[in-house]
């Protein structure tokens, strides 16, 4: 089983990459869990049809200690199992301890047990890793891999390469690796070039260019995948590539995160400049 | 013996170095400090207000580690001697505590009627960011009592810092009730807790001078006398520390002085009242004749059998160490009237002016530190051989462990220490505990029986 997590800048399109990605990984027959990590629990919601699904949070504030499995995850689309962590209402509370509570209990429950005969794990996580427990993912014994979804803009390059700080903290204490930056794009000059080169001097690789496309929107307003609401459109097929590419991948690395110098040199040069 | 690097500044030797004590910080890490959270800080000191609620918002070990820690006396309700918490836990800590805390003050507050709450923050509730002023704000309008919020997160200083909170939250009482009637001749007694009924006798003898006490902060306190303490004429601090804030504000305020006094010891006690009656001389007609009277008829009764513990205790060696260093001033002078000397105090709390007194003191060789820990402790009653340890419950068994006396001068006992009776009180248990046949068995007391001639 590989336990992957999906980090990025905020609104960049993780959910909606990560559930595309995980619709064809289950096309090619792989059975993957989702783990959304995200207080306002919408990680899942393209999976499972829209379905308004009760987070572990609320199951085990409403229900008490006496949950099962079943309570808390739902399968979605390609027989995908989803769970949401949930949170507390925006202003209150302590959300990052709720991911940490949320994964315990899916440890003592037996998610991840063998016997469920699990592919792929995703870990899809809040656009900032704000506190500890926004980092729980890739601690020891959780994920393995993590891709950054990022786009040729500034602040996504930014946000990108804090993340690589982040890992970097955690590949020394545990064994957490990138397997790489998949762009999102959002259609900015020279963006394929810009951040192949910045996943260059991460010293990883961009794995996939997934260009951007409405028909993205369309599925969404559906409440589906591409891949679930018109398989043989093109977007589909880069998400099945993504996917390949995932499921290939076999380059895992400690990425050496660049001074903010170098960083916007990048953007100078391929960006203003070109 | 190994001292930290970071705390060698904080030990001081007199007659060997310069005087500069490093002290008013946060401990050093490694050093397992006999000091006390923030949160510890805040609840010791407003805790003896007896017809307050004082409600923990935080986990149920908050709240039960300090149960009741100061045993403080109440001459009628009981009700701070509960250990109200909200019981935070995990599901608490992720949804917020504000709706459970509202629920529970409410709870609390329609059972038992008090006159005020007061509203502990735990470290917990400062790092999720629960907005307890505003619970405590929409509560007070709800059920027409003060609910005041404590902000004595454990992380965020030292006890003192707590001691501070307290006062702040005193701040908020003081000032809010109808000081018409109170009297000219009138004090508050800030800074005594009442452990031991110490506030009772204190009173007395300021009774009996003909003076009228307000408020009592916060040893037997009551809600309605501090909110019109500001009505006093003088505010007595004992144990400075804790109360100091309060006193400066109230004088800023109010204009209302203060004087800086001690209960504990014949000359300390003695001088409290002097200069009390000193103070309103012009104001109550024969008040210094009376405390004349007062304090010689209490040392007629006390002096004779005083005499005897100091025939068999003279030249004895005691160490302190205590929370606040204003007490150790009066215990090493004490000490010296029963004929012993004082070779090691210290506090977890004082500050360079209260350190630099400790100095003058004190004879040559006297070691002085702040903020010590079990290990250093250790070592210089060893190293100083003493007879007596004075200190509170973290300290005896350090003492009960190295085969020394021990006398508890802290939230544990039982006696009262303060006053002339105290006096009287403290002789006896000095002398109990130092000429005890039990150290005769301890290894320290074998070798010591076998080389008489130290």
């Amino acid at each position: 089983m590989r336990k992957i997590a999906i980090y990025g800048k905020g609104g960049i399109g993780k959910s909606t990459t990560t559930q595309n990605t995980v619709a064809a990984l289950a096309e090619m027959g792989k059975k993957v869990m989702v783990v959304g990590c995200d207080p306002k629990a919408d990680s899942t919601r393209l999976l499972l049809g829209g379905l308004a699904q009760k987070t572990v949070l609320d199951t085990l504030r409403e229900e008490g200690e006496d949950v099962e499995l079943d309570d808390i995850r739902r399968t979605g689309f390609g027989n995908t199992h989803c769970t949401e962590s949930g949170g507390p209402e925006p202003g209150v509370g302590c959300a990052g301890r709720g991911i940490i509570t949320s994964i315990n209990l899916l440890e003592q429950l037996g998610a991840y047990h063998d016997d469920q005969n699990l592919d792929y794990v995703f870990y899809d996580v809040l656009g900032d890793v704000v506190c500890g427990g926004f980092a729980m993912p890739i601690r020891e014994g959780k994920a393995q891999e993590i891709y950054i979804v990022c786009s040729g803009e500034m602040m996504a390059m930014y946000a990108a390469n804090n993340i690589c700080k982040g890992i970097v903290k955690f590949a020394q204490a545990g064994g957490v690796r990138l397997g790489g930056l998949i762009c999102n794009s959002r259609k900015v000059d020279n963006e394929r070039e810009m951040i192949e080169e910045l996943a260059r001097q991460l010293g990883t690789r961009m794995i996939h260019f997934v260009p951007r496309d409405n028909d993205v929107q369309r599925a969404e307003i559906n409440r589906k995948t591409v891949i679930d609401w018109k398989p043989e459109a093109a977007q589909a097929d880069e998400y099945r590539q993504l996917a390949r590419a995932i499921d290939a991948n076999d380059r895992f690395v400690i990425p050496k995160p660049l001074t903010i110098d170098s960083l916007e040199h990048l953007l100078i040069d391929f960006g203003m400049a070109a | 013996m190994h001292i930290l690097e970071e705390r060698q500044r904080q030990v001081h030797r007199k007659g060997s170095e310069p005087f500069d004590l490093d002290c008013n910080k946060q401990s050093a890490a490694g050093s397992v400090s006999q000091r006390a959270c923030v949160f510890c800080g805040s609840r010791v000191v407003l805790y003896p207000i007896a017809d307050a609620l004082h409600l923990v918002h935080g986990p149920i070990g908050c709240a039960s580690y300090t149960w009741d820690i100061r045993g403080a006396l109440s001459s009628g309700p009981q009700l701070h001697r509960n250990s109200f918490c909200t019981d935070l836990k995990e599901l608490d800590v992720i949804q917020g505590g504000e709706k459970k805390l509202h629920k529970a003050l409410t709870q609390l507050i329609v059972e038992h009627q008090p006159k005020a709450a007061f509203v502990y923050s735990t470290c917990i509730v400062g790092v999720i960011g629960d907005d307890v002023e505003a619970v405590c704000r929409q509560i007070s309008a709800e059920q027409g009592i003060p609910v005041l919020p404590v902000h004595s997160e454990g992380f965020k200083g030292t006890k003192r810092d707590g001691y501070r909170a307290a006062c702040e939250a005193l701040l908020k009482l003081v000032g809010t009730g109808d000081p018409s009637g109170v009297s000219k001749a009138s004090i508050n007694i800030l800074g005594d807790f009442n452990l031991a009924g110490e506030v009772w006798m204190i009173r007395k003898y300021y009774e009996r001078m003909g003076l009228e006490v307000t408020a009592t902060i916060t040893g037997d306190g009551r809600v309605d006398d501090i909110r019109r303490a500001h009505g006093a004429a003088l505010n007595l601090v004992q144990c400075s520390g804790s109360m100091m804030h309060l006193a400066k504000v109230m004088k800023d305020r109010y204009g209302i002085p203060f004087r800086k006094v001690s209960y504990f010891g014949i000359e300390d006690m003695s001088q409290a009242l002097y200069d009390t009656a000193a103070h309103f001389a012009g104001v109550v007609p024969g008040i210094q004749e009376r405390t004349v009277e007062l304090v010689r008829g209490e040392l007629q009764y006390i002096l004779p059998e005083i005499a005897e513990y100091r025939k068999r205790l003279a030249g004895k060696k005691a160490a302190i160490y205590v929370g606040g260093a204003f007490k150790a001033f009066s215990l090493v002078r004490a000490l010296r009237h029963l004929g012993m000397d004082t070779v090691m105090v210290g506090s977890q709390t004082g500050l360079k002016e209260d350190y630099e007194e400790l100095r003058e003191l004190c004879d040559e060789g006297a070691i002085i530190v702040d903020d010590s820990n079990p290990l250093e402790l250790s070592s210089f009653l060893s190293e100083r051989q003493v007879d007596l340890f004075i200190g509170g419950v973290k300290e005896r068994p350090i003492a009960y462990k190295l085969g020394i006396g021990f006398c508890d001068h802290n939230h544990e006992r039982k006696l009262a220490l303060a006053g002339f009776e105290g006096m009287l009180n403290f002789a006896r248990e000095v002398y109990g505990t130092v000429a005890s046949p039990v150290w005769r068995l301890t290894p320290r007391g074998s070798a010591r029986e076998a080389a008489p001639c130290r």
